[in-house]
């Protein structure tokens, strides 16, 4: 992690980033209420693609993972389960105030309060919900802090595995996807 | 209304039923010994209620009660019949309706994860729907706390800055 403001990149990093902030794949985790506002984001009205992002269809040909709200014990396993699957570099973008804090489901019984507990965050997006030009904004920030270098959550979850996966465990007493269709 | 007042003429005459109301046009419930559910729905579903809408439960913990709730719709006129009876909350236990209703199948899981009820006959009623590993409470009586397992188990967001609370006169006194 770089945390004084001199650059330590070599000068290929720097080019290999500034191709990868100009085109990014997003992979869309829609679980919560959220994802109903990335439709419009996407079609003519707001139109993220002349921005140079898209959708895309599996995580493992996506760049960025974008979880929408709330996540349960079952959607909290599975999205681990899609983050270790990406290709790096790769990159999180927690939606709306419940992966912030919880949000409405403080005290609810399954939905998880803190993400950045176990998966590396590199950008929230707050509001419950932001709208689309707070989508777009964030994703404008984003795209400055990867040509910067700044957007290393997939470096600190290699360094501090240990710890993601100790708190992994806590909450979700075992990462495994049982799925009973494909028994 | 008329095939209504009909049904309910129908089910007062042939089984003990009590309680019956009518909240909305077109809807009607009523309550009855568990003994009479299946012959009660299996009598309903010959009459025309054919969809099974849902089992839901609800937790009467100052009567020491579970309330078990079926809602059957007819789709020839358009009627709701809600019918409920009530279980022992220390042994919570009742027979499936597999048999008049397959569907139920995924409801009384559900009702099995999130309340306890066991429905003897389905065996796939007690495996894990939503929540895979639970080993509390089941999390809608009315004895869980949500709250306290929420600190125990999701670790919670701290703020380090002090965020003021009387900002706007509200404790100015005269002034």
């Amino acid at each position: 992690m770089v945390l004084n403001d001199k650059d330590m990149r070599s000068a290929w990093e720097k080019v290999e980033n500034y191709f990868q902030g100009s085109s990014i794949w997003m992979k869309w985790y829609c679980t919560g209420c959220g994802a109903i506002e990335l439709p419009p984001t996407l079609t003519s009205r707001f139109d993220m693609e002349r921005l140079g992002m898209g959708p895309m269809a599996t995580p493992r040909q996506a760049d960025i993972l974008l979880i929408t709200g709330y996540l349960s014990f079952k959607t909290l396993r599975r999205v681990i389960y899609s983050y270790e699957q990406m290709q790096e570099p790769k990159y999180i973008v927690a939606f709306g105030s419940c992966t912030v804090n919880g949000g409405i489901y403080y005290d609810s019984y399954s939905v998880m309060n803190r993400l950045d507990f176990y998966l590396p965050v590199d950008l929230y997006i707050a509001g419950c919900m932001p709208r689309p030009e707070a989508i777009l904004n964030g994703f404008k920030e984003l795209k400055s802090m990867i040509k910067a270098g700044k957007a290393e959550g997939y470096k600190k979850y290699k360094e501090n595995y240990e710890w993601y996966r100790k708190n992994q465990i806590h909450s979700l007493k075992e990462v495994y996807v049982k799925d009973e269709f494909h028994e | 209304m008329n095939s209504m007042n009909k049904i309910i003429d129908y089910l007062k005459e042939t089984y003990e039923i009590k309680s019956v109301k009518s909240p909305m046009d077109m809807q009607f419930h009523f309550e009855t010994e568990k003994k009479l559910v299946h012959s009660i729905l299996g009598d309903l579903k010959s009459k025309g209620f054919k969809q099974l809408s849902l089992i839901t439960a609800v937790d009467w913990i100052e009567e020491n009660e579970f309330q078990l709730t079926y809602i059957l719709f007819n789709w020839d006129n358009g009627i709701h019949a809600i019918l409920n009876t009530r279980l022992d909350r220390d042994n919570p236990k009742f027979t499936t309706i597999l048999p008049i209703f397959p569907g139920a199948e995924y409801y009384e899981r559900d009702v099995h994860e999130f309340f306890g009820i066991e429905f003897k006959g389905n065996e796939k009623s007690f495996k894990p729907l939503f929540l895979e590993m639970w080993d509390e409470l089941p999390p809608l009586r009315k004895d869980f706390d949500p709250q306290a397992f929420s600190d125990k188990t999701f670790p919670k967001m701290e703020y380090t800055t002090q965020f003021l609370t009387d900002v706007g006169g509200v404790n100015n006194e005269g002034s």
